[in-house]
């Protein structure tokens, strides 16, 4: 199935634009999703959202069309055909 | 000289105490009560202000004092602890307020002998202290006084024979009393509370200070592992390892924006469909040169930038700032960010608030587009959203009192609202009269709360939205706010007291005081404060200041938020509905004072907690406000 990812900053930056049209298998979940990411664009894509003492993914938000997610509790959340999926970046304060 | 018999390590020993109406000075030693009950900073001025001020003087009077002071761990290698304190009786909220600014200006501070400065009294002519490693000189300063924070930081150079000295100065508008006059070190900001305008009514133009002194710790062994760990986490965490490092807080307006939470026309809405064109993202591409470091930080967020076309072809700034963006772009409804880099320099040359001049200008936006602000209030300048050619011309008006607009909104959001009339004050988006920070109180209702239950009121660094933005605690649900909320409030109240950056709270925090925080004290200190010793020391400090502000009138029914936040829910994109109802503020604000042991009625601090929390002297003060 095809799912849009939309990112900025550090993970546009690595993904290459704004927009990634992707194309994965059905049932594919958010956690599953990011491990895909690693996968295809290494190190620098798992040091923007895994502490890399821990190894955990970082609390941070991803957006499936408009609604919110939180890798806290829903990386096990499946996205489906045409999704697009927003990934927030896990930042501090402002 | 430090003081060689002080209990403890890390601080120099002793504050200055300048009588500025009288031209003298002396050193105080530090008390022990005073760094063990409020270890530095924010607590400790909120102690000293609490003791020395009487309730209910004029901000900009004589009878104001204000405070330079720096927090125990500054001056050391911890990362982050290189923060300046500055805190007085605001001219903005009317009550105890602090602000804090990265940077050199604290740790040379500390190298020069002094965790920091008391000034009282009022100058009869401008001055400028200078604190040269241990000598004391208070200077005149009357071919300083009209001069920007800039040339005033050169004339010192010159003046001083030396760029190896720390100032922070106030510009035009501190000298003019604007109510959100700022102090500037180096390039960056004491910003908020109109702390600028309190130096300015005492004629103090600037503090100067060099220094060569170590801060002492007490087991350098043992402070180098602290360091490997701390250092090792920054360099673990994709915040302040990769993100921070590469587009500092401007990263926020994408994150914000995607979420519907980026306050926009005067926060008429919070979802801005061209707020790309202000990102991280095209701030990098288009103005940012360079990364730039505070002392002891190895985050680098500091972005040095040129504007590299256009009418302000050529201007350079460290800059601007998540905040700045947001008050001096989206609030004004453009998306030019040269324009805001430009404007946010000039903000700090002049030696006014970024963010409150930002959403002043957005306020008579909104008021001129209704027809509560004619052509004769604003100068003859059509002044509406999305004119970014007027942001710079207006500022400069505000900065120096100039015509009918420029002294309206010198006063305020809140004093221009109440001047103006007509219904204009649903249109003043401020708390306590401090108008709030890029950060949305309608989608996150724990931050909602730390807004209203503030004692700075807009702030953004009572309460923080970072739990709620990460997903770390769901934004849905108002339930467990209330001890969420106190819990920061303690977090930001220490590491204020401290001076850690907040910018760096996942590491440090962020949802209440950790052991790595206590551990920074203790380390720096060879003091041996558990954590629940530290949490109890915390929320002695947010006791008193909220003490502080009950005897300046404040009550339950000033704990709230402004009607548009809670009856006009957001309008568009991703956030779109959410809204705070009184309701459900209120419904907070007893789970809020339920958990601090506070009058759910009055607010007003209990006398058991008050004892408890080893302020008797405060329950007695307290008596005479139930």
């Amino acid at each position: 199935m095809k799912v849009t990812v939309k990112s900025f900053a550090n993970i546009r930056d690595i993904l290459g634009s704004a927009e990634l049209d992707l194309d994965i298998a059905a049932g594919t979940t958010i956690g599953g999703l990011f491990a895909l990411l690693t996968q295809r664009y290494g190190a620098a894509f798992d040091r923007q959202i895994r502490d890399q003492m821990s190894g955990e993914i970082v609390p941070f938000l991803v957006m499936i069309n408009e609604t919110v997610y939180r890798t806290t509790t829903d990386l096990d959340v499946s996205l489906t055909q045409g999704d697009a999926v927003t990934v927030m970046i896990p930042f501090d304060g402002g | 000289m430090y003081r060689s018999d002080f209990r403890y390590k890390g601080y120099a020993g002793k504050l200055l105490r300048v009588n500025l109406t009288a031209g003298t000075f002396k050193d105080e030693p530090l008390t022990n009560e005073l760094a063990e009950g409020y270890i530095g900073g924010a607590g400790m001025a909120a102690r000293i202000l609490y003791d020395e001020l009487s309730p209910g003087i004029d901000p900009l009077s004589p009878e104001n004092k204000v405070i330079f002071l720096t927090g125990p761990v500054v001056g050391t290698m911890i990362p982050t602890a290189n923060r300046i304190g500055l805190y007085a009786k605001s001219p903005l909220t009317n009550s105890f307020f602090y602000s804090s600014a990265g940077g050199h200006f604290g740790p040379e501070l500390k190298f020069a002998g002094y965790d920091g400065v008391i000034f009282e009294g009022n100058s009869p002519q401008p001055v400028y202290l200078f604190i040269d490693d241990g000598y004391v000189e208070l200077r005149p300063a009357q071919h300083l006084w009209g001069m920007d924070t800039v040339q005033v930081q050169l004339a010192l150079f010159e003046e001083l024979g030396s760029e190896e000295i720390q100032i922070a100065a106030i510009g035009p508008a501190g000298e003019k009393l604007i109510r959100f006059a700022c102090v500037i070190c180096g390039c960056r900001a004491l910003g908020r509370g109109g702390l600028g305008a309190v130096l300015g009514s005492k004629q103090l133009k600037a503090v100067a200070v060099r220094g060569q002194r170590s801060v002492e710790v007490p087991d350098m062994q043992r402070m180098k592992l602290f360091l490997d760990e701390v250092f090792a986490r920054f360099n673990a965490n994709p915040a302040t390892a990769e993100i921070l490092p590469r587009y500092g807080t401007p990263v926020l307006v994408n994150a914000n924006n995607s979420l519907g939470l980026f306050g926009y026309k005067n926060w008429q809405d919070e979802f801005y469909t061209e707020a790309e064109g202000l990102s991280g993202d095209t701030m990098r591409k288009k103005i940012v040169k360079r990364d730039k470091s505070c002392f002891a930080c190895p985050s680098r967020c500091g972005k040095l930038s040129i504007v590299g076309s256009g009418p302000y072809e050529g201007v350079r700034n460290e800059g601007p700032e998540y905040e700045d963006i947001f008050s001096l772009g989206s609030m004004c409804g453009h998306n030019d960010i040269e324009v805001v880099c430009a404007a946010e320099r000039l903000c700090d040359d002049l030696g006014v608030d970024a963010i409150e001049a930002g959403v002043a200008i957005a306020f008579a936006m909104e008021c001129y587009e209704r027809g509560l602000l004619t052509l004769k209030d604003t100068d003859g300048i059509d002044l509406k959203f999305g004119r970014a050619d007027l942001i710079i011309p207006v500022i400069e008006k505000i900065a120096r009192r100039d015509g009918a607009l420029g002294g309206l909104l010198a006063e305020g959001v809140k004093r221009a609202a109440e001047k103006i009339g007509n219904g204009s004050e649903y249109f003043a988006m401020h708390g306590k009269g401090l108008t709030y920070a890029g950060h949305s109180a309608r989608g996150m209702p724990g931050f909602a709360l730390g807004y209203a239950t503030g004692p700075r009121g807009g702030s953004h660094h009572d309460g923080r939205p970072t739990g709620e933005r990460s997903g770390l605690v769901p934004r849905e649900t108002i339930e467990g706010k209330g001890e969420y909320t106190a819990r920061i409030n303690h977090l930001m109240i220490l590491t204020d007291s401290l001076l850690l950056c907040h910018l760096t709270e996942n590491i440090w925090g962020p949802l209440d005081i950790t052991d790595l925080v206590v551990r920074s004290l203790n380390v720096a200190t060879g003091m041996t404060l558990t954590l629940d010793e530290a949490r109890t020391t915390a929320e002695r400090m947010w006791n008193i200041i909220r003490a502080f502000s009950v005897r300046e009138g404040y009550r339950r029914e000033h704990d709230r938020l402004p009607p548009r936040f809670m009856e006009e829910p957001i309008k568009t994109g991703p956030s779109k509905g959410m809204a705070i109802s009184r309701q459900m503020l209120d419904d907070m604000l007893d789970q809020y004072y339920d958990f601090r042991g506070w009058d759910k009625k009055t607010g007003i601090p209990t006398a058991e907690r008050l004892k408890a929390l080893g302020l008797e002297d405060v329950a007695r003060d307290m008596e005479k406000y139930r």
